[in-house]
C-alpha cells in the first residue's frame, strides 16, 4: 500500500514535469500580431509602413515649441517652465525628434528591411530607405552629426554632416534606380495612404528630396549641390511640380497636432512674424492659416484681423494671449499634412537658377509657379494681385497686451513680393526664401534650415533670451539658436560616440550656438 | 550481562503478553504546547521497545501500542511526558515548555519547524501585534515589527498599495517585492497602476484585500535560503500569512468594532500674503496684496476622515471537525471630501478528520469586495492639490467653491478657475467632476488533503484558486482643464481578471535513528497564472469623445482603440525536496533543491533549471556547558542560489496593431538564449538568549548577489533596436539585521516586552552590462532614477547648481546656473532602519503598546516644493520678499554675491524643471508610528454576557520628526521608479481612534 502510494506520487511528479509542450504558446501574447499571421494577405512587410510614415512630423515638443518657434511660425502664449524654455533659448525639450528618428524609424525599418531583403522584396527595402532619408535629413537639421551609416554597430559612431548628406544622395540613387525599373509595381497599394501605391510618385518624391538637400548644401559645397540638383531636375521620373504630386502624410484619423495644441491645450497661437509678413504683404493665405480675432486687438491694422505672439516673448499669464489668432478652425477637419510639396520644389528651382544650375526656366517663372502652387494648395485666391505687389512690406509689431514696447519689434524686412528682375541675386533670394517660409506653414523644418543657411526671411530676434543662464552655450541677442545639443541619454549612454561627434561640429562645441555644416556663417549667399 | 538478561526477560514478557492479550492497537492524537499550538516533529517512543514515531506538521501522530504500554512524548525545549496507554485510542498531550527555547515557525508550504533547526533567519509577528493598530491594510502593520523589512506605504489613503522589500532591492528589472503566501499557497499581490511625475493614481495591491483579523501570524522568510522551496517567486523573500482556524471546543465568537479619525499632520509651509502681479498667473507680486479673507485656506480644505472597522469571527469544532467563519467590514472616509473606501471580507475555513483521523480534509474560502472612490492622485495632472496649494493668493478662495459655471456658448458646465495653467484645476471641480471608481471582487478558495500514510510518512496535497475581477474607471467631465481632458471629456476604463491556480503534493518523512533525526520532504507543484486579462480603453489627450459627458464604448471615435489586454500568462512547474538531519537535537544540516520549469523561458533550452541550498545550525547551548546566564545559543549558516524566471512574453514578443490599422513593428532584439536570473545568498547568524530567555539577541549577516539579471535596456540610439534584453548585471546587497528582544521586567503587576529591530543594508550595482554604463528607469523633467555602474538601486539624478572652485553658485543676471547634465542627487534608501516595538502590561488589565520607527540616511526629492517656489506660494518665497532678498553664496562675474532677487532666484531653482539640488532632503526621520492602550474590562463585574471585553485607544503615525518638508516615508509610487519622490502627494496623516473587542 505504502509503496503503491509513493509510486503513484512519483508518477504524478514525473507527469507534471513533463508537460511543458505548450510553454511556447503560453508565452506568446495572443493580442499581438505575429509575423506568421501577418503573412496572410501578404501584410508581413507592408503593414509596417503606415507606422513608419505617420511619425515623420511630430507633436508639440518635436516641432511646435522647437522649430516652429525658432522659425517664427507659431508663438506660444504659455510661459512653460517659468517662461524659461526652448522658445527663449533654454533647452528643456531636446530628445523628441531624435526619438522619432531612432525609435520610430531607424529601428523598425531595420527589421522591415531585413525581412524584405530576406524575402526578395527590394521595392519595399528601398521604400523603407526613402523614409529613412526623409526623416534623417530632417533630424540632422536639429542636431548635426547623426548615427547613420554605423547604425546597428557598436560603438555607435556618428557620421559627419557631410558624410550624412553624401550617404543620402547615394541612397537616393539606389532608390530611384530601383523604383524606375519597376514603375508598374503594385505592392505598395494597400499600405500607401499618400500615393495609393503609385511608384512614379515615389520617384518624384525621391527626386524632389534630392533637390531639397542639394539646395540645403549649396553654400557649403556648391559643386556637389549643383551636380545633385541637376541630377534631380533631369531625372526622367521628374519632380513634384503640381499639388497632385505633393508628398502628404495621412493623419490616420487623429487630429492635426497643431489643432490639439491650439484648441484643446491653448498652447499655441499665430506668431508675430506671421502677422508682420502676411499682414504687410496682404497675404490671402492668412485666412486659410489663422482664425481672425476681435478688432480691439488689431487697431493698428484693422483690415488684417489676425494677431500673433512674438517668439521668445516676455509672457506673463497664459490666459493673456489666448484671444490671439488660433490656427484656422478649418484644420480641424484636416486628414493629411504636407511634407514636401510643389511650392517648395518650384522655389528650390528658382534658387537653383539664381545659382547658375542647369535648370530649365527662369528664376522668376519658378518663383511665380511656387507661389501659385502654394495659393492653390491652401485654396487662397488673388495670387496675381499678390505677386504684383511691389509696395507692401511687412508690418511692425505691437504686442497689445504687453505694456510699452515690451515684445514689440520693427520689421527688418524691406523687400516686397513682386519679382524684380533687375534686383540683385540677394534680393531675389530673399523673396524666394520668404515665400518658401510662408508656403511651408505646418511643415517648417526646411524653412528653419533655410533661415539659418541664408538669413532669410529677416526674422525678429528673441525678445527674451535665457541662453546665458543655460548650460548649453549662449546665443547672442542679435542672433538665433543654431542647433540642438545631443540628447543627454546619448552623452551619458554613448560617450565615445558623442565625443567623436562633437569633434565633427564646426566649432567643436555641443552647444546651441554652434553652426551646422551648411550654415556657413557667411552673410553673402552668392 | 545483567542488562541483557533483563532485556530478554522483558522482551519475552512483552511477547507473551502480546500473545495473551493480543491488544495491539493504534493510538493517535495531537501533541501541542500549552497554548494549543501543535508541535511538529515531536517524538513519541514506547519506552519498553524504543519503537517510535514523530508528529506531523499539525502535531498529529499515531503509533501502534498496546494497553498498559508507556509512551514517552518529548520535544526539544519541553519537559517530556510519559503516558500509559489506556482503553481509549486517543491520547492528546500538552507539553510544557522547559528551559531551552523551542519556538515553532511556519516555513515554506506551511511546514512547521522548530526554530532551532533553521539555518536561516525568520521573524514572526503574531495577530495581536498585527491588529493592535487596527490598520485596514495588514502590510502596514508590519512596519517596524521585523528587521530587514522595508515598508513604504502609498500616500494615496486607505487601501492603497504598500511596497515591501526584504533585505534590499535585488532586481534591476523587477520590483523586488516578496512573494505573499497565505496558508502555504501563493497569493496574488499584483500592484496596480502607479502615479508618475505627470499624474496618475495608485491602484492598490492584492494584500490590502486580506482581512487583518483573520491573520493568526505572519512569518517573514527574508532570504532565499528560507524561501528556496518556493523557487523563483520566493527569490525576494516570502511573507507567510497563516490564517486562523477553528478550534476544538466551545464555540468562540470574537467581535471587534472600531472607529478611527484620520487627520492631516504635515502640510507644505506656504505663504498667504503675496498674490499675483498684474498679467501673471503665479503669486509673485513683490508687495503684499492678498485678500486677507482667504486665511490659511489650505488647512481648512482637508477634512477629518472617519474610518470604521467592524469584524466578527466564529470559531469552534469537535474532535473531527473544526470550522472558522469571519466577516469584516471597513470603510474609510479619507481626508478629502470625495474619497471613499470600503471593504467587505468573508472567510470560511473548515477542517475534518476521517479514516481513523488519518486523513484530514480542510478547505478555506475567502471572498473580498473592495471599492475605492476617488483615491488621491499624485503628480502634475488633474491633481486637486496643485490647484489648492498654488491658488493665486489675491484670488477669492471662497468663490472657488462654486466650482462650475454655465457656458452658454456650449451649453456645458465649465470649470471655474483663475488663470489658465495646465497643471492647475479647481480642486472642488476635480473632486466632483472626475469620478474615479476602482473595484475589486476576489475569491480565493483552497482545498487541502493530508494523509498520514504511516507513522513516519505522510502525504499532503492541495489546490488553490485565486480569482479577482478588477475594474478601474475614471470619467473626466467636459469643461475641465482642456490640456488634460479634451473638450468633450475623457474616459479611462479598464476591466480585467487576475487568476492563479496552484496545486502541490508533498510527501514527508520523519524518523529517528539513535542520535539522528531525519525530516525530509519531496514534492511537486504546478502554478498557472493569468493576469490582466481583459479590456482597456483610454481616450488620451489627443482623443475626443463624440458627445460630451457620455462615458461608454459607443461614444468612442474610430481613432481610439479598445484594446484586449493580457498582462501575462505563465505556467510554472517544479519538483523540490528538502532534508533536515539532526544530531542529538543540537546540530542540524539542512539541504534543499528545486527544479523549475518555466513557460517564460520556453524555446531557450533553459526552461528547466535547478538550484540548491545548504545550511546548518548548531545549538551550542545543547552541545556544551555554557554559563548559566546563557539559556540558549545557536549559530547558523546557510547558502542558497535561486533561479528566477524572466517576465512573460520576452523571448519572442511580436507586433502591435495601432489605432489606424497599421502595425507597429516590435523593435526589441530577438533573444532566444535567455537564461534564468540567479540570486545567490549567503547568510550567517547567531541567536542568543540570556537570563532564562528574558533577553534575546539575534544577529544576521547576509550577502546576496544577483547576477544574470534580466534587463530590458533602452538601446543606445545607434544600436539597431529601441530596446534589448540581456542577462547581465550584478547587484550585491549585504547587510546586518539585529533583533533584540527583552522581557526582563516581568513582575506580577508590571511587564515590559520590547523588540528592537535594526537593519542596515548596502546595495551596490557592481555591473550592468559591458556595453552600458547606466540604465535609466524613468526620467521625468527634473528627476530621474538611474542605475549606474558602481551606484545603488534607488539612486536619483537631478540638476545641481554650477559652482566655482570655492563652492559658490555661479550666477548670471542674478540667475543661478545649473550643471548641464543631471548629477547624482542621492539614494532613496536609508542607511539604517530602526523599529522599536514595546508592550507594557500594568496590573491585570491594562496594557500599553507603542512602536517607534526611525530611518537614518537616504535622500528624498520634492517636486512639490520646487513647484511651490516657482509659483511664489512657498513660505520661503514670502519670507524672502519680506526680507527683500534670498541669502545666497553666489558669484557673478567674479564678484561674490550674497543676495538674490526672490522671484529670479526661485523661478530659476523651482518650477517644473528647476535646479533640483534645492529640493533634495535627508530622509532621516523618527516617528511614533503606533500606540495603543488597551484595558480589559471585567465582564462579570459589569454584568456583561461576554467572556472577555477589551477596550482600546489606538493611534497610528502619531508624530514624526523629519528634515524633509514632507513625510519621507510616504511613497508616491510603490513600484520600482520614482522612489523618494514627492510630487503633490497626499499629505501625511495621523489616525486616532478606539476599538472594542468582545469574545463570547
Amino acid at each position: 500500500m505504502k509503496n503503491k502510494l509513493i509510486y503513484l506520487l512519483l508518477v504524478v511528479l514525473v507527469s507534471l514535469s513533463s508537460c511543458t509542450d505548450d510553454f511556447e504558446q503560453l508565452n506568446t501574447n495572443p493580442y499581438q500580431i505575429t509575423d506568421e499571421s501577418l503573412k496572410q494577405n501578404f501584410n508581413h512587410i507592408g503593414a509596417f509602413f503606415p507606422s513608419l510614415l505617420k511619425p515623420i512630423i511630430g507633436h508639440q515638443t518635436h516641432h511646435n515649441l522647437i522649430n516652429d518657434s525658432y522659425v517664427r511660425h507659431f508663438g506660444t502664449p504659455t510661459p512653460f517652465v517659468g517662461g524659461v524654455n526652448n522658445t527663449t533659448y533654454y533647452i528643456r525639450w531636446n530628445d523628441n525628434y531624435w526619438n522619432t528618428l531612432y525609435g520610430s524609424i531607424m529601428s523598425p525599418s531595420k527589421q522591415v528591411i531585413d525581412i524584405a531583403e530576406a524575402d526578395g522584396y527590394e521595392m519595399f527595402v528601398e521604400w523603407a530607405n526613402l523614409i529613412r532619408v526623409v526623416v534623417a535629413s530632417r533630424a540632422t537639421a536639429f542636431y548635426g552629426p547623426l548615427i547613420y551609416s554605423n547604425y546597428g554597430k557598436t560603438p555607435a559612431m556618428y557620421d559627419s554632416e557631410e558624410d550624412l548628406h553624401t550617404t543620402f544622395f547615394a541612397q537616393l540613387d539606389k532608390i530611384v534606380s530601383t523604383f524606375s525599373a519597376k514603375t508598374d509595381y503594385s505592392g505598395f497599394k494597400d499600405f500607401d495612404a499618400t500615393y495609393n501605391g503609385s511608384i512614379p510618385h515615389w520617384i518624384k518624391l525621391a527626386n524632389s528630396l534630392r533637390l531639397q538637400l542639394a539646395v540645403r548644401i549649396s553654400k557649403v559645397n556648391p559643386t556637389l549641390a549643383k551636380a545633385q540638383a541637376e541630377k534631380a531636375f533631369k531625372d526622367p521620373g521628374g519632380l513634384i511640380t503640381t499639388n497632385d504630386d505633393n508628398f502628404n502624410i495621412s493623419l490616420y484619423g487623429t487630429p492635426m497636432q497643431e489643432v490639439t495644441i491650439s484648441f484643446s491645450w491653448g498652447d499655441t497661437r499665430m506668431s508675430a512674424s506671421m502677422e508682420s509678413i502676411l499682414g504687410g504683404y496682404d497675404d490671402p493665405r492668412a485666412g486659410k492659416y489663422w482664425d481672425s480675432v476681435d478688432g480691439s486687438l488689431v487697431t493698428d491694422h484693422p483690415t488684417f484681423p489676425y494677431k500673433g505672439i512674438r517668439n521668445g516673448a516676455l509672457l506673463g499669464a497664459k490666459g493673456l494671449r489666448q484671444p490671439y489668432s488660433n490656427i484656422s478652425s478649418n484644420f480641424k477637419t484636416a486628414t493629411e499634412r504636407k511634407v514636401l510639396d510643389a511650392a517648395e520644389v518650384h522655389l528650390c528651382l528658382a534658387e537653383g537658377v539664381l545659382r547658375g544650375w542647369d535648370i530649365t526656366g527662369t528664376a522668376e517663372a519658378h518663383y511665380k509657379m511656387g507661389v501659385k502652387a502654394s495659393f492653390a494648395y491652401w485654396g487662397a485666391g488673388g495670387v496675381d494681385t499678390y505677386l504684383a505687389n511691389s509696395t507692401g512690406t511687412p508690418l511692425n509689431y505691437d504686442d497689445v497686451i504687453a505694456e510699452g514696447d515690451v515684445n514689440d519689434f520693427t520689421t527688418r524686412i524691406t523687400n516686397t513680393v513682386a519679382w524684380d528682375e533687375a534686383a540683385s541675386n540677394e534680393i531675389k533670394l530673399e523673396k524666394i526664401i520668404t515665400q518658401k517660409w510662408i508656403a511651408s506653414f505646418t511643415n517648417s523644418v526646411e524653412s528653419w534650415v533655410d533661415h539659418r543657411r541664408t538669413g532669410y526671411p529677416k526674422l525678429p530676434y528673441n525678445y527674451k533670451n535665457d541662453s546665458s543662464t543655460s548650460p548649453f552655450g549662449t546665443v547672442a541677442d542679435d542672433d538665433f539658436l543654431r542647433r540642438h545639443p545631443f540628447p543627454q541619454k546619448e552623452t551619458t549612454g554613448n560617450p565615445t560616440g558623442v565625443a567623436d561627434a562633437i569633434t565633427k561640429l564646426s566649432n567643436g562645441k555641443n552647444e546651441i550656438g554652434t553652426r551646422l555644416w551648411w550654415d556657413t556663417g557667411v552673410e553673402s549667399n552668392f | 550481562m545483567k542488562q541483557k538478561i533483563k532485556q530478554t526477560l522483558m522482551a519475552t514478557c512483552f511477547l507473551l503478553s502480546g500473545v495473551i492479550f493480543a491488544q495491539v492497537k493504534t493510538v493517535a492524537g495531537t501533541v501541542t504546547d500549552s497554548d494549543g499550538v501543535p508541535l511538529p516533529g515531536a517524538s513519541i517512543v514506547l519506552t519498553e521497545t524504543n519503537e517510535g514515531s514523530t508528529t506531523d506538521f499539525d502535531g498529529n501522530y499515531s503509533i501502534s501500542a498496546q494497553e498498559g504500554a508507556t509512551v514517552e512524548f518529548s520535544y526539544v525545549g519541553y519537559e517530556s511526558q510519559q503516558v500509559v496507554v489506556g482503553e481509549g485510542s486517543t491520547i492528546n498531550v500538552t507539553l510544557v515548555q522547559g528551559n531551552a527555547l523551542s519556538e515553532v515557525v511556519v516555513t515554506s508550504f506551511g511546514i512547521k519547524r522548530e526554530e532551532k533547526t533553521l539555518a536561516y533567519s525568520t521573524q514572526t509577528v503574531d495577530s495581536e501585534q498585527l491588529t493592535q493598530a487596527r490598520d485596514i491594510s495588514i502590510a502596514n502593520s508590519l512596519n517596524g515589527r521585523a528587521a530587514g523589512v522595508e515598508i513604504r506605504k502609498s500616500s494615496s489613503g486607505a487601501g492603497g498599495s504598500t511596497k515591501i522589500v526584504l533585505r534590499g532591492n535585488k532586481s534591476l528589472s523587477g520590483n523586488s517585492q516578496p512573494l505573499i503566501v497565505i496558508d502555504g499557497v501563493p497569493m496574488v499581490n499584483n500592484v496596480g497602476g502607479q502615479p508618475g511625475m505627470w499624474g496618475g493614481i495608485d491602484e492598490g495591491d492584492g494584500l490590502s484585500q486580506v482581512n487583518p483579523d483573520d491573520v493568526e501570524s505572519i512569518t517573514i522568510l527574508k532570504g532565499a535560503n528560507a524561501s528556496i522551496l518556493y523557487g523563483s517567486q520566493g527569490a525576494n523573500g516570502v511573507v507567510v500569512i497563516t490564517t486562523k482556524s477553528g478550534e476544538e471546543g466551545d464555540t468562540k465568537i470574537t467581535f471587534n468594532s472600531g472607529i478611527t479619525f484620520e487627520s492631516v499632520i504635515a502640510l507644505p509651509e506656504l505663504q498667504y500674503d503675496y498674490g499675483r502681479a498684474a498679467g501673471e498667473d503665479e503669486s509673485w507680486s513683490p508687495t503684499k496684496n492678498a485678500a486677507a479673507a482667504n486665511g490659511e485656506f489650505v488647512d481648512d480644505f482637508f477634512q477629518t476622515g472617519v474610518n470604521y472597522v467592524n469584524s466578527v469571527s466564529v470559531s469552534g469544532g469537535n474532535k473531527t471537525t473544526t470550522a472558522y467563519f469571519s466577516y469584516y467590514n471597513a470603510t474609510s472616509g479619507g481626508i478629502m471630501d470625495n474619497f471613499g473606501y470600503k471593504k467587505n471580507n468573508l472567510s470560511f475555513k473548515q477542517s475534518t478528520k476521517f479514516f481513523n483521523d488519518k486523513m484530514t480534509l480542510s478547505s478555506n474560502i475567502i471572498l473580498t469586495e473592495e471599492q475605492t472612490d476617488n483615491r488621491g492622485p499624485s503628480g502634475y495632472y488633474l491633481n486637486p492639490l496643485i490647484g489648492l496649494y498654488t491658488f493665486p493668493r489675491d484670488g477669492s478662495w471662497s468663490s472657488m467653491k462654486t466650482y462650475q459655471t454655465f457656458n452658454a456658448a456650449t451649453n456645458v458646465m465649465d470649470q471655474n478657475w483663475v488663470g489658465n495653467n495646465h497643471f492647475q484645476s479647481n480642486p472642488y471641480w476635480l473632486m466632483n467632476n472626475q469620478p474615479k471608481e476602482d473595484k475589486v471582487q476576489r475569491a480565493i478558495g483552497s482545498v487541502n488533503l493530508a494523509y498520514q500514510i504511516s507513522e513516519k510518512l505522510s502525504l499532503k496535497a492541495r489546490a488553490s484558486y485565486d480569482f479577482a475581477n478588477k475594474s478601474y474607471e475614471q470619467q473626466h467631465a467636459a469643461g475641465s482643464n482642456q490640456t488634460n481632458t479634451g473638450s468633450n471629456g475623457r474616459w479611462d476604463y479598464k476591466k480585467f481578471n487576475d487568476e492563479l491556480f496552484y496545486s502541490d503534493a508533498i510527501l514527508s518523512f520523519n524518523d529517528n535513528y539513535g542520535d539522528f533525526s531525519v525530516n525530509a520532504i519531496a514534492g511537486a507543484s504546478l502554478q498557472q497564472t493569468t493576469f490582466g486579462s481583459g479590456v482597456n480603453v483610454t481616450t488620451g489627450s489627443d482623443g475626443e469623445l463624440f458627445y460630451a459627458n457620455e462615458f461608454n464604448f459607443q461614444n468612442i471615435p474610430a481613432n481610439i482603440q479598445v484594446q484586449s489586454t493580457l498582462g501575462s500568462q505563465i505556467e510554472k512547474q517544479a519538483v523540490f525536496g528538502n532534508v533536515v538531519v539532526g544530531y542529538k537535537d543540537a546540530i542540524f544540516l539542512d539541504i534543499s533543491g528545486r527544479n523549475d520549469y518555466a513557460s517564460t523561458l520556453a524555446g531557450t533550452g533553459n526552461d528547466s533549471y535547478f538550484y540548491p541550498s545548504v545550511g546548518a545550525s548548531f545549538v551550542l547551548s545543547q552541545l556544551m556547558e555554557l554559563p548559566s546566564q546563557i539559556s540558549f545559543l545557536k549559530l547558523r549558516a546557510s547558502s542558497a542560489s535561486v533561479g528566477n524566471e524572466v517576465p512573460y512574453n520576452r523571448i519572442s514578443p511580436t507586433n502591435t496593431i495601432n489605432a489606424s490599422g497599421g502595425v507597429v513593428r516590435n523593435t526589441q532584439t530577438p533573444f532566444t538564449n535567455l537564461k534564468p536570473e540567479m540570486i545567490e545568498t549567503f547568510e550567517i547568524g547567531l541567536d542568543l538568549r540570556l537570563f532564562n530567555n528574558k533577553l534575546g539577541l539575534d544577529v544576521a549577516y547576509y550577502d546576496i548577489t544577483s547576477s544574470d539579471q534580466f534587463l530590458s535596456l533602452a538601446a543606445p540610439s545607434g544600436s539597431g533596436y529601441t530596446s534589448y534584453f540581456v542577462n547581465a548585471g550584478k547587484i550585491v546587497n549585504n547587510g546586518i539585521e539585529v533583533t533584540i528582544t527583552n522581557s526582563i521586567i516581568d513582575t506580577a503587576n508590571f511587564k515590559w516586552n520590547s523588540t528592537l529591530n535594526i537593519t542596515q543594508n548596502t546595495n551596490e550595482i557592481v555591473e550592468i552590462h559591458p556595453d552600458i554604463a547606466n540604465l535609466g528607469t524613468g526620467a521625468s523633467e527634473g528627476f530621474q532614477s538611474r542605475f549606474q555602474k558602481g551606484g545603488s538601486i534607488g539612486d536619483f539624478y537631478t540638476k545641481m547648481f554650477k559652482r566655482d572652485a570655492q563652492g559658490r553658485i555661479e550666477m548670471v543676471d542674478g540667475t543661478p546656473l545649473t550643471t548641464a547634465t543631471d548629477e547624482l542627487g542621492g539614494n532613496a534608501e536609508p542607511d539604517v532602519s530602526l523599529g522599536w516595538a514595546n508592550n507594557f502590561n500594568i496590573g491585570e488589565n491594562l496594557s500599553v503598546g507603542f512602536i517607534i520607527n526611525a530611518k537614518f540616511g537616504g535622500k528624498v526629492f520634492s517636486q512639490t516644493e520646487s513647484m511651490l517656489d516657482g509659483n511664489g506660494v512657498s513660505l520661503r518665497s514670502g519670507q524672502a520678499r519680506d526680507a527683500g532678498f534670498v541669502a545666497v553664496n553666489g558669484v557673478q562675474g567674479g564678484v561674490a554675491v550674497s543676495q538674490a532677487d526672490p522671484k529670479t532666484w526661485y523661478q530659476a531653482t523651482g518650477d517644473r524643471i528647476g535646479i533640483g539640488e534645492s529640493y533634495i532632503y535627508d530622509r532621516t526621520n523618527i516617528r511614533l508610528s503606533q500606540m495603543s492602550i488597551a484595558y480589559k474590562l471585567d465582564p462579570i463585574k459589569l454584568g456583561l454576557p461576554v467572556d472577555n471585553a477589551t477596550i482600546s485607544v489606538i493611534g497610528n503615525n502619531l508624530f514624526y520628526s523629519a528634515v524633509a518638508p514632507f513625510d519621507p516615508e510616504l511613497a508616491m509610487s510603490t513600484n520600482r521608479n520614482s522612489q523618494g519622490l514627492d510630487n503633490f502627494n497626499l499629505p501625511s496623516t495621523r489616525t486616532i481612534g478606539m476599538n472594542l473587542r468582545l469574545t463570547f
